[in-house]
């Protein structure tokens, strides 16, 4: 595909024009230190992203559960750190793997069995387990998160100090976003399994023609979601430190919205890591420069309403020209174009 | 009987399943609340409360008749009251409260005029642009709630003249609340819009067959339009009743009812790909969500235990359709639209 | 000499509807079978349980000899049997590459992706039967016929012993159709064994050895060599011989053209499009997919308006920009795809029929008029004849030739001056066909002018009076039907 028909490159373009505007009104928006913020920002999201691409991919409707999922392995890996007095992160990160894995398989194996859309099944799985959480919770909040997370949020690498005299540098959770966009890549380029996500994207009844085991990739799709959505969880703890019930639900829409600004397909078979990562980068670029500009966060919402309705009219708008100028007959004596 | 046309037996044995439900669930309540869920105080309530909940749960089926979504439903109603409430203020010198009925009556048509304006950018966004219905009433949704944000500035705006307290929590006819009364004209005119019009005709058919309904003679784009009219039109009403209702407009108030109107109209057999969908099964399965949440909210159960209750009820509602559809009710579980989402996703690629 | 598949007493039925009854079936290595039948006959069953996607009910199926017991698609892939589905079954977002290669790389359980051996999996099979396609190119971009190839070559990616090829033709064109005949003797040549299911039977005659046929889920009789003459098979598809009835034309010459068409234009579509259409007529426009026969109707409804050039109905000058200021002028198409295109399945018979004249039911109210929709709907369904119990069933519920008449049905309740028709007949069977031809001619003797576009060149002889014939977007020439046989027009129709 040319790259100007790629609705990544039209994101690239966007981000920079909108990078060359924030630092020509603020130059430290350019600043190591604040890209290493917004990187650090953008990270939780970014990790969503990459499972919300897998299920935009697997075709039918979007996912909407993953940040309940979060929630739930959050607090729980906290609470059982809290039990044992510590432990590390390596093991606040399995238990969350696995539960979330767990939670996310459920919502693969009702849709595969019932086969019902994805959004009505996620939406009933984040009511559940989001209402759970709070019954069993208490809505209690807990803000002592124990020393793993302070640990694990807190490494800087290339670390140096500031003009102020703070130290920055890079935050290990951009890190764990990369690793997780690797796989992702990995998975999606280079594995059959991958191939046969983008197979079923394209048409499912084609795809168990050629073999496919549907209900094992949808399964692994839906688990690899809920994994990617503990992963997440751990690091949006790690990151603001503190285990609160209803501090990442809200955010589905937002990357839903971000994934598909990106390129992936509402319709399936179709979207890229690299895609996903720019709608979430724009999204962390825009919020940051609001905050850079000196322009109140309210209207932070307005703009990312805005970049996503001029997003997909412009998208929209492009399909629309090129539906036009195709070609239907090589009309003779016609001057090709 | 006529060709073409059901019976009135043939239209309610449709909806037996959900009126059986209903039934089953004020059964339950009444046994756990013995004389307090039945009584005439929580009926009253339980009619004024319906009211916000089944006309944002219309305004999404209308949506939906066409195969799109309106998850900007709830933000058109909250943006809608804060306009109406800012236009007051304006038009007071900041005394909401004091302003009189010709003031109020600009205010409400301001608002109003606010949230069509909204209606005729996401129709755009759809009908013209062929944005994705999900996608353009996302973006909408994020504008409005920041632009409801940025004018309120966060805050919560309150005060408002008795008229504006009386649409939504007064009653005129005897105990029956106003909105009650206003949500029953509504879903009278909408049963004339959508089974007895022209326009509902072509909507139902656009829904079923978007390409077909092109080379049928129907304008497409407009009919869309007129669609996202309506259902924003029916988010601006409900602005209007919360506004009565909570003495105030706040954005983000109700954000979760986004969600309770989709599993409305999951439950109320609406077709989520377009097409087919029916004006008594979305009432019916708005009071039955309503007369749950009632019920339990009186059984003192944690409100939390209510947002999990809806996810198990819409697993439930799946699992057991599912497996009585089979055998003895297919009707329903094609009345639930079940089993459609693969063979559908699928044709639609192949177009 | 053994036959490589052997059927013997398959029978099938789906909630009490018998679907196969005691079938007997063979078929050889080296040999083409051509399966026919009307649509419902069960041939489609028939496939499904040789390959493996549903089991008999009763019955033994035989490959080599071997009876097969349980059989599943992997089994039956394994004995070399391999289905090429009407729709195809490709991922159009996949590579070509990947749609060849990857049913034999997940049989082969591998795990990573080798994209290098991929693309070589494919140039193999792309070898054997000679087709040269871009291995990266996007399959959803391709055309149909180099799509037809893609999935031809996805058989040849493991040891082919016996070929089913389901309705391989019904979207191709001509050369598209002839390259794959000749693919397919090849094969043949090869040892295969071939089951070639088809409607057309021209083709049947082009390329059979035995045409094996069924009718109501039974094999109602074999026929081979001199005995596959047009009559006989459609003899033996009935169970009746068909006598079409020709088209003539009742044309007052005073009378002023319909519909008048001057230099009509549409970059990348067609150009310099001329002709008049008389009352009482029926014009043929014949050409191959591709050659802008499609895209001239679409301009004339306003589906796809035309750049520049004049059209007149009626004499006078009429502006068509949009779908409504066609229809308003009296102009109705009947889309080439029922199924897409012009039915509303999950909606009632009856309102599909009203579908385009709601507007007109209101009687000058807001609201429809139930009663005068009701009794459109009685009228239009006593006169097509439309086989269904309550107009409130849905029409997926219909059978094709049905179908077919509801579509034709919703343009004729507008009553037009001209009605384009593209494709009438696909995939409807020979006795309903019959009777679509009887609505057309009827339809023109009252005085309205017809347009029929049509791939087969016999349905176009028989059923109009003039004959356009269309290539790369213009009108090469025009034919005069009574001095032009089936067989003339097949052979300019594939000369262009």
């Amino acid at each position: 595909m040319k790259l100007f028909q790629r609705s990544e490159f039209y994101l690239l373009v966007l981000i920079a024009l909108i990078c060359i505007f924030i630092t020509s009104q603020n130059p430290n928006f350019l600043t190591l230190q604040n890209i290493y913020g917004v990187l650090r920002s953008a990270s939780v999201n970014g990790i969503f992203a990459v499972g919300v691409l897998f299920v935009l991919i697997l075709g039918g409707t979007p996912d909407v559960s993953f940040p309940a999922i979060a929630q739930v392995t959050q607090y729980v890996a906290v609470l059982a750190l809290i039990a044992i007095g510590g432990g590390n992160i390596a093991l606040a990160f399995a238990i969350a793997i696995v539960l979330g894995a767990v939670m996310g398989a459920l919502n693969g194996i009702i849709i595969q069995v019932f086969r019902v859309t994805t959004i009505v099944v996620t939406i009933a799985t984040f009511n559940l387990y989001f209402g759970m959480l709070y019954v069993l919770s208490r809505g209690d909040v807990l803000f002592e998160v124990p020393r793993p997370f302070h640990d694990f949020g807190g490494t800087l690498l290339f670390a140096r100090e500031g003009a102020n005299g703070a130290v920055y540098g890079l935050s290990l959770l951009p890190v764990l976003w990369l690793a997780v966009m690797i796989a992702g890549w990995f998975i999606l380029r280079r594995t059959m399994l991958g191939r046969s996500i983008f197979a079923m994207g394209g048409d499912e009844v084609s795809a168990v023609r050629i073999g496919v085991n549907t209900f094992a990739v949808r399964l692994f799709v839906f688990a690899f979601v809920g994994a990617l959505a503990g992963v997440a969880g751990i690091a949006h703890a790690s990151l603001v430190l503190s285990a609160i019930p209803n501090s990442i639900v809200g955010v589905e829409l937002e990357v839903i919205a971000a994934v598909v600004l990106g390129g992936a397909s509402l319709f399936g078979g179709k979207g890229t890591v690299t895609g996903a990562m720019l709608g979430v980068l724009l999204f962390a670029i825009l919020r940051n420069g609001l905050v850079l500009l000196n322009i109140s966060s309210y209207w932070y919402d307005v703009t990312i309403g805005v970049a996503i309705i001029l997003g997909m009219s412009a998208n929209a708008w492009q399909q629309l020209r090129a539906r036009r100028n195709q070609v239907h007959v090589a009309v003779e004596g016609e001057a090709p174009r | 009987m006529k060709p073409g046309q059901k019976s009135f037996l043939g239209r309610l044995s449709a909806d037996a399943p959900l009126l059986f439900i209903l039934i089953a669930m004020v059964v339950l309540m009444a046994l756990l609340l013995p004389g307090r869920f039945l009584a005439s105080y929580n009926l009253i309530n339980l009619a004024n409360q319906l009211p916000v909940l089944a006309l944002l749960s219309i305004g999404m089926m209308v949506s939906m008749l066409s195969g799109g979504i309106n998850l900007a439903i709830v933000a058109a109603a909250n943006f809608t009251g804060i306009v109406t409430a800012l236009t007051m203020n304006w038009l007071t010198g900041g005394a909401a409260a004091t302003a009189g009925l010709p003031v109020i009556l600009m205010s409400m048509a301001v608002g109003l005029a606010a949230c069509m304006v909204i209606a005729l950018l996401t129709g755009f966004l759809i009908a013209w642009l062929e944005i994705p219905p999900i996608l353009a009433t996302l973006g909408v949704m994020m504008l409005l709630d920041g632009l409801s944000i940025v004018m309120t500035r966060g805050y919560t705006l309150s005060g408002f003249p008795p008229f504006v307290i009386e649409i939504g929590n007064g009653s005129l006819l005897w105990a029956i609340p106003n909105a009650f009364v206003i949500l029953v004209l509504v879903i009278v005119a909408l049963h004339f819009v959508l089974n007895r019009s022209p326009f509902g005709f072509k909507l139902y058919m656009l829904g079923a067959n978007p390409r077909a309904a092109e080379y049928s003679n129907i304008d497409t784009r407009i009919v869309l339009m007129k669609q996202y009219a309506l259902s924003f039109l029916l988010a601006a009403l409900t602005g209007f009743i919360m506004m009565g209702q909570f003495n105030s407009v706040k954005a983000n108030y109700a954000e979760s009812y986004v969600l309770v109107t989709v599993l409305a109209c999951f439950l109320g057999g609406i077709n989520p790909f377009g097409g087919d969908g029916r004006l008594s099964g979305i009432v019916l399965a708005a009071v039955i969500l309503q007369t749950i949440s009632s019920g339990v909210n009186l059984l003192g159960v944690d409100p939390f235990f209510v947002t999990a209750m809806w996810g198990a009820i819409i697993l439930i509602v799946i699992a057991v359709s599912h497996v009585t559809g089979r055998y003895s009710v297919q009707t329903m579980i094609r009345a639930l639209g079940l089993g459609r989402d693969r063979a559908d996703a699928g044709s639609k690629t192949k177009e | 000499m053994q036959p490589y598949l052997q059927l013997d007493g398959i029978s099938k039925s789906f909630a009490g509807v018998h679907a196969l009854v005691d079938v007997d079936l063979t078929v050889n290595s080296g040999e083409i079978l051509c399966l026919m039948g009307e649509n419902g006959s069960g041939k489609s069953t028939l496939i499904k349980i040789v390959s493996g996607v549903q089991p008999q009910d009763s019955g033994t199926i035989r490959v080599e000899g071997q009876e097969v017991h349980d059989a599943t698609t992997a089994e039956m892939i394994r004995h070399g049997i391999q289905v090429i589905y009407q729709d195809l079954s490709l991922m159009p977002n996949l590579t070509v590459a990947e749609n060849i290669a990857m049913a034999r790389t997940i049989r082969e359980g591998r795990r990573l992706v080798n994209w290098g051996q991929m693309r070589q999996i494919a140039q193999e099979a792309m070898d054997r039967i000679g087709a040269r396609i871009d291995p990266d190119a996007t399959v959803g971009d391709l055309p149909v016929g180099l799509q037809q190839m893609v999935a031809i070559c996805r058989a040849f990616t493991s040891d082919l012993r016996l070929l089913i090829l389901d309705e391989p033709t019904a979207s191709l064109n001509r050369t598209e159709i002839e390259h794959l005949l000749a693919l397919v003797r090849e094969m043949r040549g090869r040892g295969i064994a071939i089951i070639f299911i088809t409607h057309k039977i021209d083709e049947v005659i082009d390329v059979a050895d035995r045409v094996t046929c069924l009718r109501d889920g039974r094999n109602v009789g074999s026929l081979t060599g001199g005995d596959l003459t047009y009559d006989r098979i459609v003899a033996l598809m009935t169970g009746r011989e068909v006598v079409p009835v020709p088209f003539v034309a009742r044309i007052d010459p005073t009378q002023a053209p319909v519909l008048s068409v001057r230099n009509l234009t549409k970059r990348h579509n067609f150009a310099d499009v001329t002709f008049d259409l008389y009352p009482g007529e029926i014009l043929g426009i014949a050409g191959l997919l591709g050659s802008g026969r499609t895209e001239i109707a679409k301009a004339l409804f306003g589906f796809a308006p035309a750049d520049s050039g004049e059209i007149r109905i009626g004499g006078k000058m009429q502006p068509i920009r949009n779908v409504r200021e066609a229809v308003e002028a009296g102009i109705a198409y009947v889309p080439e795809n029922r199924l897409t295109e012009g039915l509303f399945l999950q909606k009632a018979v009856g309102d599909n029929l009203v579908s385009n004249v709601i507007d007109d039911l209101t009687g000058g109210g807001i609201l429809i008029d139930e009663e005068r929709k009701a009794a459109m709907v009685t009228q239009w369904i006593d006169a097509l004849s439309i086989k269904v119990a309550d107009p409130s069933a849905p029409v997926r519920s219909l059978s094709g030739g049905n179908q077919q008449r509801v579509v034709i049905g919703k343009w004729l309740t507008r009553r037009p001056k001209v009605l384009i028709l593209n494709g009438p007949t696909v995939g409807v069977d020979i006795a309903a066909k019959a009777y679509i031809y009887e609505i057309v001619h009827n339809l023109a003797h009252e005085g309205a002018g017809v347009i029929l576009i049509s791939d087969e060149a016999p349905e176009i002889v028989n059923n109009s009076n003039r004959i356009l014939l269309v290539r790369g977007g213009r009108v090469q020439r025009e034919l005069e039907t009574r001095q032009t046989s089936a067989q003339d027009l097949h052979r300019m129709v594939a000369a262009s």
